[in-house]
């Protein structure tokens, strides 16, 4: 098309997972495996290659179910990558999320030495997470995967979660998520915010221009990279309990408690933007999807509307920095594809059942430390950027005891002190999708 | 000497949520006096005129370049909000500024100037030279500073008007009125 300067993604060699949204309701499966011979390894490549999902997603994710293959740092070395090409990886993959949790704030309950194992350890090889509309079609997947790795000698399944959506749609705190995405160029999805403008493909899959003008680092040799993405994947577990107790006690009906929610997660319930609608929840602008993420902050610089300390906007503060002049918010988006897991607690009930709950946060993009690092460290753990350095994320928080959080309100704010963290991180890993000619690649190495 | 709280996040040494960030760089031959005009110019530009108080970057708490050495050699030595590391990308990104920079750099030694995005990058990390000492006299970042400074500017409408001290006497205000006194 003349003037048309948007690249072409090569979607047939990319694996799916990145580009396409999950289905929902969904019913998904990670598996994490270990490599403890390099030929069964490689044998384990080739079958995975050949039933990974690529290609330009459904139109309707509800007929569909896909799943995506991923290694780590130690996966690539134990199919014996060689150095040169190990060493061309992201410094922070090579590292490993273990390795970086003090400077992610996983510390405290969320440091590594609590982690659930296998996650964070050097046994961690590959990473397979299966996504489907409902159980019957995530078995006919599963299967394929499973077929792929039994019987052969030498590659151990460590660890498997499920997960599922919740009946009511939403995640354990209540909130529907994954709304807020960034638009793509070449993906052939339309973007879900008409006032943002998609981000170059550079930014998601590996081998293309990224909103620097510059193609991102990628690993050699360029069969490798190219059209690569890495994958970050985290366990979180929610505290719903304390959450709901720490809501309780500060408002002083259920109405109070759900703007006080709101006003933590910058969103409804429902999904409903504060942006949008400031006073109260709107079930059908939520779950909306031509209007649910269709806003910018730049009105609400105080954030009367929409608190700048909330988690969506302090996670992506879309027009409200643009006048710093020292942060390009596009430089720090990512896909998510979170989900979650564990069973709801139900509606009302205050004491914690001992559940494990919670989301395994997914999230995609070619740069782990300018997306990913980036806002966890200085968006979500701080509050330099707001100009409140002690405030954390309210709903995340920095892993490291409690935060206070403001509401701006008229005649005077509300300050929100002592806000235990409700996030836990049970584990995580650092991995990295490569394409379909890379997974071939891997698998006939000599 | 040792400075408290003093912590280094990669390049540059930090402050509590604020970073120092020097440059130096070496004058092309003859250029001094170029030099000298492109400095001059830019302190006539918004931001950079005296009283402004309006630089393009708004975390940066101040910039000085600095000619030595007989004009040989430039300095650039400035203070922001946030870990160096975590913000080189987006300065690099930010038109403006390379712009700015761009006009004063290019009398610099081994500078071969925009469009090579790379090529300005390696140039500008190269010359970048870590504090071996540096203190804060306050701990705000901009933001607060600025807030700051709208509050006591408030505060002080408030003390000027003729009800003021009788206003402050609920008991709520008392911090308040412990300040209102001088
Ligand atoms: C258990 C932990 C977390 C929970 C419960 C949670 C929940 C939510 C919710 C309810 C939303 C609003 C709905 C939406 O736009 O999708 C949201 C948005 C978002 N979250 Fe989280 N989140 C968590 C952790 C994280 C982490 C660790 C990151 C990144 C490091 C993150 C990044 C984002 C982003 C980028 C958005 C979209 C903002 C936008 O585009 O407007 N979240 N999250």
């Amino acid at each position: 098309m003349p003037g048309n300067d948007w690249v072409t993604l090569e979607l047939d060699d990319i694996q799916s997972g990145a580009l396409h949204e999950r289905p929902s309701p969904y019913v998904g499966v990670y598996l994490l495996l270990r490599i403890d011979d390099r030929a069964a390894g490689r044998e384990l490549v080739r079958r995975l290659q050949a039933v990974v999902d690529t290609g330009t997603p459904s139109p309707d994710p509800a007929h569909d179910a896909w799943m995506t293959v991923a290694f780590t740092f130690h996966g690539l070395k134990a199919l014996g990558v060689p150095q040169s090409s190990l060493d061309s990886f992201a410094p922070e993959f090579r590292e490993g999320m273990a390795a970086r949790a003090t400077h992610l704030g996983d510390v405290g309950e969320s440091s590594p030495e609590q982690w659930e194992k296998p996650l964070g350890t050097a046994d961690v090889h590959v990473a397979i997470a299966v996504l489907a509309p409902d159980l019957a079609r995530l078995e006919a997947v599963a299967e394929r995967a499973r077929r792929a790795h039994q019987e052969l000698d030498g590659i151990t399944v460590l660890w498997r979660q499920d997960c599922y959506q919740l009946p009511t749609g939403r995640t354990s705190f209540g909130f529907k998520d994954g709304i807020g995405q960034p638009g793509v160029e070449g993906s052939g999805r339309p973007p879900s915010n008409p006032h943002d403008r998609p981000l170059k493909a550079g930014e998601i899959i590996l081998g293309y221009p990224d909103e620097t003008g510059e193609l991102p680092p990628m690993p050699t040799p360029d069969i490798l990279g190219r059209n690569g993405t890495y994958v970050i994947f985290r366990k979180l577990h929610t505290n719903v309990a304390a959450y709901r107790q720490y809501l309780r006690a500060k408002a002083a009906d259920r109405e109070e408690e759900a703007l006080l929610g709101a006003k933590m997660v910058g969103r409804w319930q429902g999904g409903a933007p504060l942006a949008l609608s400031p006073e109260r929840d709107d079930p059908d602008l939520g779950s909306d999807p031509r209007r649910n993420n269709d806003f910018l902050y730049g009105d609400d610089p105080r954030g009367f509307k929409c608190p700048v300390g909330a988690h969506a906007r302090r996670a992506n503060p879309r027009d409200a920095l643009d006048t710093d002049g020292s942060v390009d918010v596009r430089l720090h988006r990512m896909i998510r594809r979170s989900t979650s897991y564990g069973p709801p607690l139900p509606d009302g009930v205050l004491e914690d059942d001992g559940a494990d709950r919670g989301i395994i946060f997914v999230c995609v993009g070619a740069h782990i430390k300018r997306q990913f690092e980036f806002v966890k460290t200085q968006w979500l753990n701080d509050g330099i950027f707001i100009g409140a350095p002690s405030e954390a994320d309210p709903l995340v928080g920095s892993g490291d005891g409690a935060t206070s959080f403001t509401i701006p309100r008229r005649p005077i704010r509300r300050r929100l002190q002592d806000l235990p963290p409700f996030v836990t991180t049970r584990g995580g890993e650092y991995c990295f999708a490569p394409s379909l000619p890379a997974m071939r690649w891997l698998a006939e190495l000599p | 000497m040792a400075i408290s709280g003093a912590q280094s996040s990669g390049p540059g040494v930090s402050v509590g949520p604020t970073s120092e960030f020097s440059l130096f760089f070496r004058v092309k031959p003859g250029q001094s006096e170029s030099l000298r005009d492109a400095l001059n110019d830019l302190q006539q530009t918004p931001g950079y005129r005296p009283g402004d108080y309006g630089m393009a970057i708004t975390t940066i708490h101040e910039a000085r370049f600095v000619l030595f050495d007989d004009d040989t050699r430039l300095a650039f030595i400035t203070s922001f909000d946030g870990p160096w590391d975590a913000y080189m990308e987006d300065f690099f990104n930010s038109g403006p500024t390379l712009a700015l920079f761009d006009v004063i750099f290019r009398h610099a030694e081994g500078y071969d100037g925009l469009p090579d995005l790379a090529a300005e990058k390696a140039f500008i990390l190269g010359a970048q030279q870590s504090a071996a000492a540096y203190a804060r006299n306050y701990p705000g970042t901009v933001k607060e500073i600025r807030k700051a400074q709208r509050v006591n500017a408030a505060f002080q409408r408030v003390l000027d008007h003729p009800e003021a001290a009788a206003a402050l006497q609920h008991p709520a205000l008392q911090p308040l009125l412990d300040e209102a006194g001088d």
